[in-house]
């Protein structure tokens, strides 16, 4: 299991959510995603990304200057 | 002498080498500046009108023009694509080349490809109708022999030039297949990785009831992972499995080869570039504009166009020594047709979200002067026009 930063601070909607699929992509099933984003519609977005892909939205955090938003990778097929 | 090199002769690149020649015409004439454009390719091509050539069988030569007739005045043509740049010691080769080119200042045009190697299985599969106008036109007569079936259309993979591309795909086989009158018996289904039609949400809000008025299927967060060209069959990363008698995906892209492990490009190749002044990381010299930049907007010709124009203005302040420094907005102007002579634009800047523009005839036509103008623009013509257009936008100071 590794664990993933993708630093999309300054983009706006499609950004955030490019650098995540894009992550993905990468990643393993247990693998954690760590997306720090300062656009506010990332954090629904990814949320709803997470339900649709059946990967887990383990939480977001309001850093003030930024959201830190972590899913884990549990969605692909083995 | 000033050396400035320019790699790609895309409209980036052309656009770019235009302003420089126009502006720069005296100090070119009297030796202080000398601009080299590096590219192995001598056509230019009209990629938005591939589309019009595979669903509506435009011709394929309409949107193709020789490189030597686009260049400017003044613009040194090397018919090289560039193997290695060395942004500390200020020098590039060429392919199989060992001397060394000297600049002062460098841009880095060289756009993106598509990367057939992320997903197994999709070229084989795929009616790629957004890359070269004349395997555009052989797609227009495959088309003209579908009679009805399952066509799967979508975002194959990230990232991928000219957003609208994927969805003015399903609108235009939509329009084909109502005016042979066999929509009923030809279904469409589009499919993307994002959890919306369209990325942008306010440009969801305007095509999803027309997707819905068109009966085209839609399939959201569908992560394209490999095709089954035999069993015509694509699979998700997750595992899901979605059907196909006809592939029409936009594949994901990829930058110029020599771009990765050059010591400026993220992991994956593009460039990467501050996105107000376009410097490659930290060099004042060197630039970056259009689709082989990390920067996360659009990839489309309408970047490349105002980023090389903000270059050039600061290359040439810099060389006439004026003191004035030039800024991108991150303005994006992507048109999409949805379809019977209508389209919509995706407006928006770094400090401004997309905005919501319903489909409009005159928007329609608005694409189509851009056609008509396009050659031209590329020679620097119609400058006043897109100034006016473009307003603060069109470079900010």
């Amino acid at each position: 299991m590794r664990t993933m930063n993708v630093d999309s601070r300054g983009t706006a909607c499609p950004g955030p959510i490019t650098d995540l699929i894009r992550a993905y992509k990468k990643a393993e099933n247990g693998d954690i995603i760590v997306l720090i984003a300062n656009d506010p519609g990332a954090v629904p977005d990814s949320k709803a990304w997470c339900e649709q892909t059946k990967n887990v939205f383990v939480g977001s955090k309001d850093m003030e200057d930024y959201f830190e938003i972590t899913i884990q990778v549990a969605g692909k097929r083995l | 002498m000033k050396k400035i090199a320019i790699i790609g002769n895309g409209v980036g690149g052309l656009i770019t080498s235009s302003k420089l020649a126009k502006d720069l015409a005296k100090e070119i004439k009297s030796g202080e500046v000398s601009i080299m454009l590096f590219d192995k390719k001598t056509e230019q091509e009209f990629q938005p009108g591939n589309l019009d050539v595979a669903f509506r069988g435009t011709d394929p030569s309409k949107m193709r023009r020789p490189v030597e007739k686009l260049v400017y005045d003044g613009v040194k043509i090397i018919h090289d694509n560039c193997e290695k740049v060395d942004l500390p010691n200020r020098y590039l080769k060429t392919e199989g080349n060992d001397e060394k080119i000297d600049f002062d200042y460098i841009i880095i045009s060289t756009g993106s490809s598509p990367d057939y190697d992320q997903i197994p299985g999709l070229r084989d599969a795929n009616m790629d109708f957004h890359t070269n106008a004349y395997t555009s036109s052989l797609i227009y007569q495959k088309i003209l022999k579908i009679k009805s079936g399952r066509i799967v259309v979508g975002i194959g993979g990230l990232p991928y030039k000219c957003p609208p591309s994927p969805n003015e795909s399903a609108f235009m086989l939509d329009e084909h297949f109502r005016k042979a009158g066999i929509r009923d018996k030809v279904e469409i289904t589009y499919i993307t990785p994002f959890t919306r039609i369209y990325s942008a949400d306010s440009i969801n809000e305007v095509i999803e009831p027309i997707y819905k008025a068109r009966s085209i299927e839609s399939i959201t967060a569908f992560n394209t992972d490999s095709v089954d060209a035999t069993k015509k069959e694509i699979t998700s990363l997750e595992g899901e499995t979605i059907k196909y008698d006809y592939l029409f995906l936009t594949p994901p892209h990829k930058p110029a080869d020599f771009l990765k492990n050059s010591g400026f490009s993220d992991e994956d190749g593009w460039v990467k570039t501050d996105k107000r002044n376009l410097h490659i990381t930290d060099y004042d010299y060197g630039f970056a504009i259009g689709d082989t930049t990390n920067i996360p907007i659009s990839k489309a010709g309408v970047e490349a166009h105002l980023e090389g124009i903000v270059v050039a203005n600061n290359i040439i302040s810099e060389i006439q020594g004026t003191g004035k420094r030039y800024k991108f907005t991150g303005r994006t102007q992507c048109s999409m047709e949805t379809g019977f002579h209508k389209a919509t634009f995706v407006v928006g800047t770094y400090d401004t979200p997309v905005q919501k523009i319903p489909p409009s005839t005159f928007n329609y036509m608005e694409k189509k002067v851009m056609e008509k103008i396009y050659w031209e623009s590329l020679h620097g013509q119609y400058e006043w026009l897109f100034k006016y257009h473009f307003k603060k936008d069109y470079f900010e100071d």
